[in-house]
């Protein structure tokens, strides 16, 4: 049932996006993102409608796996829009009791759904063009700054790590379990909710018994090859910024400053 | 021959809660072994003869109650000498699963140096011949979680590989396999021994796996019971028996031919040796 799980949604590819050093693509992603929710005016938002557009292109995933993934969000989506669009000030172009639909409210509405769907393509892309242990890595390293706070972040990388490694671990258990207590004439199919739930508590206890197990024989294998926490580790993988990068880099802030541009010098519709 | 591993008078006990009362159980008593460097050693015994909690012994992951334990020359009760006595004895455990750290292969092979510091280009150089050594070069960006059972146990075994020990300690590598998985890490492990000169303590319950090192040391009760090459070992079926240990399988039937009164003089330890006896006697 579970044996052919992947990891995360990594796309394999050989596209620009996926041969920019993680740590780059989160930081871009992070700025790409943040300017979404800072253009004021249709020529700001169309600047970055493009972007976006580009870097879907650029990807080298099919664009329909990136209208999958707007399935998860669409009711927010909906529902946001729908609420915007009653919710602006101004003369009413339409109305209905307490209803009323401004030219404001339509503004508002058009950015928020944009808004969200770029959000949505964007963190798609990253992790659509990025394995997840690259990820992990990547987040390790942007974060070492955080050490001064003493917070341990090598700590916490290594959980992702192992958390990463144990999913199809478990999971696999978890359908081994389930097998198990079928065959013992457990009933997890039928019912109502709180019967199901119900149903799920003869799995959930030998699996959890099994993980603290399995955590106890790591913690061992770990120590017994020579594991003592971030201090005095190498890593065998370096991550090197290369041109690809950089020319990302040069391109986002020329697209960054074009939003800011737009915002300074355009009639801002939204507010 | 030169002593690696020198256990003197070791005793291990713990002490289990009751409900009112503690009670001291005694797993290792007054035990003295010595293992030689480049030695095939395999330590036999049932479980609860305190064969696993010996070989933790051997890196430093348990300190006797009692007596001492020396690596190289190293007390291993020496607080600041734990890892380098880790960096000389690898140890690899029963289940693969739960010893791999990292989702991709070699990234898991690199463990080991990474916690040791060893700088990045050395690194990727060991990954590379201890994944040849165990013939998994080929699996080395797979997830773990997709192979065999043998295979993941050969990445744990490149995984100690890769720190450069002179010595494995193996504690039933194998019990969780299926024969074609056992068959793979049994190679692997003879191959380091001879091609490499790695001396390998292999903790087993398997008679047939026993057979192949070139010293047998069984246990019982935490004492030791029997220590001496394969066939010496395996003659003395009658103290086996009594201790609740098989012989391998050839040795058993040609153990109860002799006692019906067939010449035998000397006992097989596998199938292929048997039959020949059993030619040469039907001739």
């Amino acid at each position: 049932m579970v044996r052919d799980i992947t990891l995360g949604q990594f796309f394999p590819g050989n596209s620009i996006l996926h041969r920019m050093d993680p740590r780059m693509k989160i930081i871009l992603m992070l700025t790409l993102i943040i300017f979404i929710f800072i253009t004021f005016n249709f020529f700001a938002l169309g600047l970055v409608v493009a972007t976006v557009v580009v870097i879907v292109g650029c990807s080298g995933v099919p664009v329909k796996l990136f209208l999958k993934s707007l399935k998860a969000v669409i009711f927010i989506l909906l529902f946001t829009s729908v609420l915007n669009l009653f919710y602006g000030s101004g003369t009413a172009l339409w109305h209905w009791g307490f209803l009323s639909i401004t030219l404001a409210g339509i503004y508002f509405a058009i950015f928020i759904s944009i808004r969200i769907i770029e959000l949505i393509f964007i963190s798609s892309s990253l992790t659509f063009t990025t394995q997840p242990t690259d990820l992990t890595d990547a987040i390790e390293r942007l974060l070492k700054p955080l050490n001064h706070l003493h917070i341990s972040v090598h700590e916490i990388a290594m959980m992702m790590t192992i958390a990463l490694r144990f999913i199809p671990t478990l999971l696999e258990e978890t359908d081994k379990i389930m097998s198990a207590q079928k065959a013992r004439g457990a009933d997890m199919e039928s019912g109502n909710i709180v019967q199901r739930i119900k149903a799920m508590i003869p799995v959930l206890v030998p699996l959890f018994v099994s993980a603290f197990r399995r955590a106890y024989e790591l913690a061992m294998a770990m120590e017994c090859r020579c594991y003592r926490g971030g201090e005095g580790r190498t890593r065998m993988k370096q991550l090197h910024y290369s041109k690809v990068d950089f020319y990302c880099l040069g391109a986002v802030l020329i697209i960054v400053s074009g939003v800011i541009l737009c915002n300074i010098f355009l009639p801002a519709v939204m507010r | 021959m030169e002593a690696f591993i020198k256990a003197e008078h070791v005793s291990f006990h713990y002490e289990n809660e009751d409900e009112h009362q503690v009670v001291q159980k005694n797993v290792l008593e007054d035990l003295s072994l010595t293992i030689n460097k480049g030695e095939f050693v395999a330590i036999l015994g049932h479980n609860g003869s305190g064969k696993s909690t010996l070989a933790k012994h051997f890196n430093a992951m348990f300190l006797p109650s009692d007596g001492k334990v020396f690596v190289d020359g190293i007390d291993t009760s020496d607080e600041e000498k734990k890892y380098d006595i880790r960096t000389r004895v690898g140890l690899v455990l029963q289940n693969p699963d739960n010893q791999i750290v990292a989702s991709i292969v070699e990234e898991d092979v690199a463990f080991g140096p990474e916690n040791l510091g060893v700088p990045a280009e050395e690194i990727r150089k060991r990954v590379d011949s201890a994944l040849k050594a165990v013939e998994m070069y080929e699996y080395r960006m797979h997830a773990p979680y997709k192979l065999s059972g043998g295979q993941k146990q050969r990445v744990a075994i490149a995984g100690v590989i890769a720190m450069e020990p002179s010595c494995i300690v193996l504690d039933e590598p194998t019990a969780m396999l299926d024969p074609r998985g056992r068959n793979e890490v049994l190679t692997t492990i003879e191959k380091l021994n001879r091609e490499k000169g790695i001396t390998i303590i292999l903790i087993t319950h398997y008679m047939d796996e026993a057979v192949k090192a070139d010293r047998v040391v069984v246990m019982d009760e935490g004492k030791i019971l029997l220590d001496g090459a394969p066939r010496e070992v395996f003659s003395h079926v009658e103290i086996l028996k009594k201790h609740r240990l098989d012989v391998p399988q050839a040795t058993e039937l040609m153990h109860r031919l002799k006692s019906h009164g067939v010449n035998i003089n000397e006992m097989p330890l596998t199938a292929s040796e048997c039959i020949k006896q059993l030619e040469a006697i039907l001739k």
